[in-house]
């Protein structure tokens, strides 16, 4: 029955079809005050509210409240009744390569690597395209930001957190230059032997070589901001805002000592703000990382575990075991850009194998925020922050209920079509399948 | 007796290695003639005829290279040479079968991969084989050179024979069997071509076909086929040098190298196909599954190269090394035992090791681990020798074989035991002199008047030595003994570095001679014996050590493995709600009983005595899911002739890949392994029951239909390698290749009726057409009894195929992927095909630009049977959660939904008679979840197949325990034989990989199809 609700809902939504193949037109700032009545609001701190008040003007939450408690004064607001759906805070999806890449196996389509080991200068957002057309794609399952990442090398630049709307990338930027990006060097290579047909593992002799560019270019930065005459240094400059906080280390490590290495290497320097990334041996780091208190953002924990000899639910688990042992968590999507729609349905992987559902919803929300370093503005429903929320037909995180009716960015009402639901109407229509 | 003893000192020895008696009559000579009797007594010793047989003072004739005559208590004639080995043993040399000594090394085999020009013809000089992997020409005594390092090297082990090949190819020509002396080539080949060598390895070919294990025993049977053909021809149709060694070849004994206990079943069963018996040559992990390689009845050549302990201290770096590679640490000096307790024949070889000397005491390691002296000694002699039926001539001492013989100081396989000489056809290699003097004893040493006592231990050849500087004060002394001097040096007080250094000669009393001491003054010196030593209480070392139990062999044989395989249950699963797949629908509250491996009834209220209970109160039971795109199982899953027809992924089903139970607990119970896309004819496939545990051939579904996997687009045309020459490069061609391949296997089909209808007598005298595996599975394509599952994108090479199917009279059975169907979803309903597609996958290469995640939803309203499948390991594990994408993109309903993962890819692979939905008489093949099957938050309870249960949350839970305690278990283990001083090796564990599609032996590829 549920189903066929959501069935006729998304008949209804495509009569006001764009009709094209194209990505949809960008939306227009928010006009007029709206009011979602009667939502169960997932704030996105933890907190539920079942009957709801969520109100936002000018881009900005005025009111989320209890609505069976709260006198709100809702004159001048545009009611919206959501009574029985849920509203959440849009998901974030950190470490993506959206709008670098897009289609993935024509070299032509991808600018997310650039030359070289040290690029703490480059910046994935010159490069970002609002026109992907994955970005749509992600709305369509509550996904609203997304930190567009370079990747490669050892420094592979900065990454910014962009809206998934917009006219260009001055546009859909919603914090620039948000972290810098350091690919710890792996300790341990894989490599593939033809002789066996197995990958093995072998020592990267490169390792100390590499681990020493990494401690000179910082040293050398460091040295740099107290040089009184100077020739002025592109890379040098790109890595002061780490020292002053303004900028996010991310640093991308999987082994637990390799994530040990990463993040002393951080401290060393006086780097104010540093997250893991990838993170899958982080469990048996994790009160290094707590009492560090060093956010973890995990790679796609829809996977096989990395050896055969580990528990098969392990990536499924990692998010409790980590959350567990008091490590902030956040889950992320990498390989192929198109699966990172399914953002969602990994935190529910996470409720699956332990964690609580509000708790599984910070992962995609408030922790990703707060590792990102931008959860002043977005990451909640908080009065004061960015009205970047969706209406869902039912539970977001589940396959079977997650179907959005509505979803703002900024306020701005955003349309949830893109060419892919164009195309079904086409080809339904062709067969007589819908009318 | 002193005279014969001298001849025995290495001077002499090298010198006779010269004899002219053993001289080359046809060689100039550049001395004059130096001919000699080569008469030789050996007397009084312990003499090994065979491992069967020992002679107690005995006597061994020999004359020049042959044993002249064997027998206790032997009158040596006169002019006879007597050594008297009185206390010594006499055994018969030892040999290896499988060495590569005295030939060049092999070429590397390159590196694979997509991004080069490919080389689709061999690029052999000269007429040989349409394969270059295919080296049946090739003879190992055309190229054997003596190399004296190496034959010293292993006559100090005591070998006197190997058997030497070039491991090149797949097959790989013809060994020789060696003598080890440093005469010519000439006299030291004892059989020239000896036997013949096959492998899974294409060694040094540069040709692009084969590059996969199915591609391997593909051309191995076609070479059979071929060589059948080419050798009942007369004339011959063409020259082939390749083929007519095969061909002479095949009287010889036939040695398989089999790298693992899956290759060794893998070669069984060509060798059962083509009525051939290999010799194989095996991993030395034949005890993993001791029962089926008993079954081959084949005999076995196999290795003692044990791994070396990991360096597991620390406990991150310990987590790389698997539970796999430790318990073969573990086991595999048990190997050699478990072959000797079945009954299985078995050469023993040195091959694999890294350090040749490490081969007596891991022979050794063997035998505390329970393998015979006997078996040992057959093993190294008579085995090997009867195997190349050589065994008139070496591997015992008898009338007229050849004189290869050892004299050692006891029994062969003691570690005190010295070798004292090898001789080899004849010709005498002193290792260590026979006569060697014991100089043990308590000794008053007398330095400059000062006295001290001076202690010798020790045996013969390895003394060592003491010096009592007064009653409480012992120091080492650093001494060497001759048999005739002494060289001894010792520092008189303890805290001080100075030394007094002798040197002198050994008379009747002890020693006595000159030194200097610490100053430089020259001083007399001398030590008298004044007895034996005193003997100590027996040995803390020697005691019995206690042995702790090893581990046991698990099912398969690495994590998640078991110790006893799963047996059928009687199964009674209550109150469930259970999706039928039939007209029935959805059940709420009902019972499933499951018997003898069959679904036995369905209702409520069922009670069944003897059955277990299984409450499913607040469950979901569903029939299993079937992944129709699969290529998890496989060892590879690619080739890459443009027509591979001939590969089969059933050759190389791996029965060890954790994917497998990794899948179980997505609650996956059948998959179609397929072949990849790299060609527009695929292999084809192999459709298996995750049966975690079974050897790969019980992993078949039994009377499956035969499928086979054709590609359309950019993966068959190469795109992403702008260095592609290969047919077809556009999708023009794909189609010329199809209508190419049908038309060509009408015209084959047509060749063989018209043979076949030939009378009797013209029959024999006709030329029997050729067989081409290719061709006939072309042909079965045509005569409906295979079916093809087509990896597709694109609307235009959709219709084309269907286009191509119907001209030649059939239809296409699946679309797999199949992303644009949605646009041709009509004409695939009027052609009758299936589809199976991704759920929401897209855009990853620009045939996919299209794909849209409705299109199942749209080709299942149209009326097409329609499936998900996942073409990778991952998402295989979560295809009920695939098929639930198809309710949110599409609204399709719940029921039809979880068809799409189960009855459909049933209907599609012919087995929905079996599987698929649960009804009374289908196979017991179901999944009990724990919430809505189509819930992210759903688990898999229980998989069950044929009625047995694969997978149990609780027992995975409890096993992943049992994992950590084996582990920790081994650990300790190997830390303890760390701190024993034992080499150990960093923890580099090599994993197989996951392939997708596009992976060309294991080329992993960032696009996932």
């Amino acid at each position: 029955m549920i189903m066929k609700k959501i069935f006729f809902f998304l008949t209804l939504i495509s009569v006001v079809s764009v009709g094209t193949a194209q990505t949809p037109t960008p939306a227009k700032p928010q006009e007029k005050a709206i009011a979602l009545i009667g939502g169960v609001a997932h704030l996105g701190n933890g907190q539920v509210i079942a009957n709801s008040i969520v109100a936002f003007d000018k881009g900005k939450l005025t009111i989320v409240a209890d609505a069976t408690t709260a006198r709100a004064d809702l004159s001048g607001y545009e009611q919206i009744n959501v009574q029985g759906k849920h509203i959440y805070p849009g998901f974030i999806l950190p470490n993506s390569q959206i709008g670098l890449a897009e289609v993935s196996s024509i070299r032509a389509m991808n600018d997310a690597t650039e030359r070289g080991d040290l690029n703490p200068n480059v910046r994935a957002l010159i490069s970002y395209n609002t026109d992907s057309e994955y970005g749509p794609t992600f709305r369509y399952n509550g996904v609203l930001l997304a930190e567009t990442t370079p990747t490669g090398g050892l420094i592979s630049g900065s990454s910014s957190l962009m809206e998934m709307d917009g006219w260009n990338w001055e546009d859909a930027v919603h914090t620039a230059d948000n972290a810098l990006h350091l690919n710890w060097p792996p300790q341990i290579r894989r490599q593939f032997d033809f002789n066996t047909f197995t990958v093995n593992d072998a020592p990267n002799r490169d390792y100390d070589k590499q681990v020493m560019a990494l401690h000179q270019l910082m040293a050398d930065a460091q040295a740099y901001a107290q040089q009184a005459q100077r020739e002025t240094n592109l890379k040098l400059e790109a890595v002061q805002p780490l020292f002053s906080g303004q900028r996010v280390l991310m640093v991308h490590a999987d082994e637990p000592k390799e994530i040990v290495e990463a993040v002393r290497f951080g401290q060393k320097f006086g780097v104010k703000k540093i997250t893991v990334v990838g993170g899958y041996g982080a469990p048996g780091v994790a009160q290094f990382l707590k009492e560090n208190n060093i956010p973890v953002i995990l790679a796609s924990t829809h996977n096989l575990p990395n050896r055969a000899d580990e528990d098969i639910d392990t990536p499924y688990k990692l998010p409790y075991l980590l959350q567990q042992a008091g490590v902030q968590v956040s889950l992320s999507q990498d390989g192929a850009l198109h699966g990172a729609r399914n953002l969602g349905f990994f935190a529910g992987t996470a409720v699956a194998y332990g964690v609580d559902k509000e708790e599984a919803l910070k992962m995609i929300t408030s922790n990703t925020a707060k590792a990102l370093g931008v959860e002043a503005r977005v990451g909640t429903l908080e009065a004061g922050k960015d009205a970047t929320l969706f209406v869902s037909q039912g539970d977001a995180l589940d396959y079977r209920s997650n179907s959005l009716t509505h979803a703002f960015i900024r306020g701005k009402a955003i349309t949830l079509r893109n060419h892919q639901n164009e195309l079904y109407e086409r080809y339904a229509k062709k067969y007589g399948q819908m009318k | 007796m002193l005279m014969i003893k001298r001849i025995l000192t290495l001077t002499l020895v090298l010198s006779l290695a010269g004899l002219a008696a053993w001289a080359q009559e046809t060689f100039p000579r550049n001395d004059v003639k130096d001919s000699r009797a080569g008469l030789y007594a050996f007397t009084n010793a312990t003499l090994v005829v065979d491992p069967q047989t020992t002679l107690t003072n005995a006597t061994l004739l020999i004359k020049g290279e042959r044993i002249e005559q064997v027998g206790a208590n032997l009158a040596v004639p006169k002019g006879y040479t007597v050594i008297d080995c009185k206390g010594k043993f006499i055994y018969p040399s030892l040999i290896d079968i499988y060495t590569s000594y005295g030939l060049p090394e092999v070429e590397r085999p390159r590196g694979g991969g997509f991004n080069r020009t490919e080389q689709i013809e061999p690029r052999n000089k000269g007429p040989y084989n349409a394969n270059q992997a295919i080296r049946a020409h090739y003879n190992a005594a055309d190229e054997f050179t003596v190399n004296a390092k190496a034959a010293e090297e292993w006559r100090k082990l005591g070998f006197g024979t190997v058997l030497t090949f070039k491991a090149d190819g797949l097959a790989r020509g013809t060994a020789a069997a060696v003598a080890l002396t440093e005469q010519t080539e000439n006299k030291n080949i004892i059989k020239a071509r000896a036997s013949a060598h096959y492998s899974f390895n294409k060694g040094s070919s540069t040709q692009d076909y084969p590059s996969s294990m199915m591609g391997y025993v593909a051309v191995l049977r076609q070479t059979y086929l071929d060589a059948e053909w080419f050798g009942a021809q007369n004339p011959r149709p063409f020259t082939d040098q390749s083929l007519e060694a095969w061909i002479q070849n095949q009287k010889l004994p036939q040695i398989f190298d089999a790298a693992n206990w899956m290759g060794v079943l893998r070669a069984d069963k060509i060798a059962d196909e083509f009525g051939v018996r290999y010799i194989i040559k095996g991993g030395g992990d034949e005890y993993k599954r001791i029962n089926d390689i008993k079954a081959t009845g084949a005999s076995f050549i196999v290795p003692v190269d044990f791994p070396e302990a990991y360096d597991v201290e620390d406990p991150y770096d310990a987590a790389r090394t698997s539970l796999q590679d430790m318990k073969h640490w573990e086991l595999a000096p048990t190997n050699l035992a478990a072959l000797e307790k079945a009954g299985i024949t078995f050469a023993i070889t040195a091959n694999g090791l890294k350090k040749v000397s490490d081969f007596m005491p891991n022979v050794r390691k063997a035998m505390e681990n329970g393998l015979s002296e006997a078996a040992a000694l057959k093993a190294l002699t008579t085995t090997p020798a009867q195997m190349l039926q050589i065994d008139g001539q070496v591997g015992s001492l008898k009338k007229g074989m050849l004189a290869s013989f050892l004299v050692t100081s006891g029994k062969i396989f003691d570690d005190k035991t010295i070798i004292h000489q090898n001789w080899i056809i004849g010709q005498p290699f002193a290792l260590k002199s026979v006569d060697l003097r014991n100089f043990s004893g308590q000794y008053d040493l007398s330095v400059n008047n000062q006295n001290y006592k001076l202690e010798v231990s020790g045996e013969a050849g390895s003394h060592k030595a003491k010096v009592k500087v007064n009653d409480s004060t012992t120091v080492d002394a650093t001494a060497t003994f001759g048999n005739n001097l002494i060289t001894l040096s010792f520092k008189p007080q303890k805290n001080s570095s100075n030394s007094v250094r002798l040197s002198g000669w050994s008379d009747d009393k002890g020693f006595k001679g000159k030194g200097q001491l610490a100053d430089g003054a020259w001083i007399n010196w001398s030590a008298t014996r004044t007895g034996d030593l005193t003997a100590k209480g027996p040995d803390k070392k020697d005691a019995a050590p206690k042995k702790d139990e090893p581990g046991k062999v698990l099912y398969p044989f690495m994590a998640h493995g078991t110790t006893a395989l799963p047996a059928v249950e009687t199964l009674l699963i209550k109150n469930a709600t259970v999706w039928t797949n039939e007209q029935e629908g959805i059940l709420q509250n009902t019972d499933v009983l499951l018997k003898d491996g069959k679904i036995a009834r369905i209702g409520k209220n069922l009670s069944e005595p003897g059955a277990k209970v299984v409450d499913g109160t607040g469950k979901h039971l569903t029939a299993g899911i079937i992944d129709e795109h699969s290529h998890i199982g496989a060892l590879s899953i690619n080739d890459v002739a443009t027509n591979s027809g001939m590969v089969r992924i059933g050759d190389n089903i791996d029965a060890e890949d954790i994917n497998i139970y990794q899948a179980l607990g997505g609650g996956v119970v059948a998959v179609q392994v397929l072949h990849g896309s790299a060609n527009p004819i695929g292999g084809q496939s192999g459709l298996i029951k995750l049966r975690w545990g079974e050897t790969p051939e019980n992993y078949k579904i039994a009377g499956a239909d035969g499928f086979i996997k054709f590609a359309l687009g950019e993966n068959v045309k190469r795109s992403s390698n702008p260095q592609s020459i290969r047919y077809p490069q556009t999708r023009m061609g794909v189609e010329q290749v199809y209508v190419d391949a049908f038309t060509s296997a009408r015209e084959y089909e047509k060749k063989w009726a018209a043979y076949n209808a030939l009378p009797a007598a013209q029959k024999t005298a006709a030329a029997k057409p050729r067989r081409d595996l290719a061709e006939e599975a072309i042909l079965e394509i045509l005569n409906k009894k295979r079916f093809i599952s087509c990896h597709s994108y694109v609307q235009s090479e959709i219709n084309m195929l269907m286009k191509v199917a119907e001209q030649f009279n059939f239809r296409v059975n699946t679309f797999t992927h199949i992303l644009e169907g949605y646009k041709v979803a009509d004409k695939m309903k009027q052609h009758g095909v299936a589809a199976s597609s991704f759920s929401d996958w897209w855009n990853y290469k620009w045939e996919v630009r299209y794909a849209i995640p409705y299109n199942a939803a749209i080709l299942h309203n149209a009326g097409v049977v329609t499936a998900i499948n996942s073409d990778d390991a991952e998402m295989g594990r979560r295809l009920n959660q695939e098929a639930a994408k198809s309710v949110k993109y599409g609204g399709m309903s719940e029921e039809d939904a979880l068809k799409m993962v189960t009855l459909n890819p049933a209907k599609m692979l012919h087995l929905d008679g079996q599987m698929g939905s649960i009804k009374v008489g289908k196979s017991a093949d179901v999944v009990l979840w724990s919430d809505h099957p189509l819930s992210v938050y759903a688990k898999a309870e229980k998989t069950i197949i044929d009625g047995k249960v694969y997978f149990d949350i609780e027992v995975d839970r409890q096993r992943n325990r049992e994992i950590e305690v084996e582990r920790a278990r081994l650990v300790q283990k190997m830390i303890g034989v760390k701190k024993g001083g034992a080499p150990t090796q960093r923890p580099e564990p090599r994993q197989r990989v996951n392939f997708h599609c596009d992976d060309v032996l294991g080329v992993e590829h960032t696009e996932e199809d």
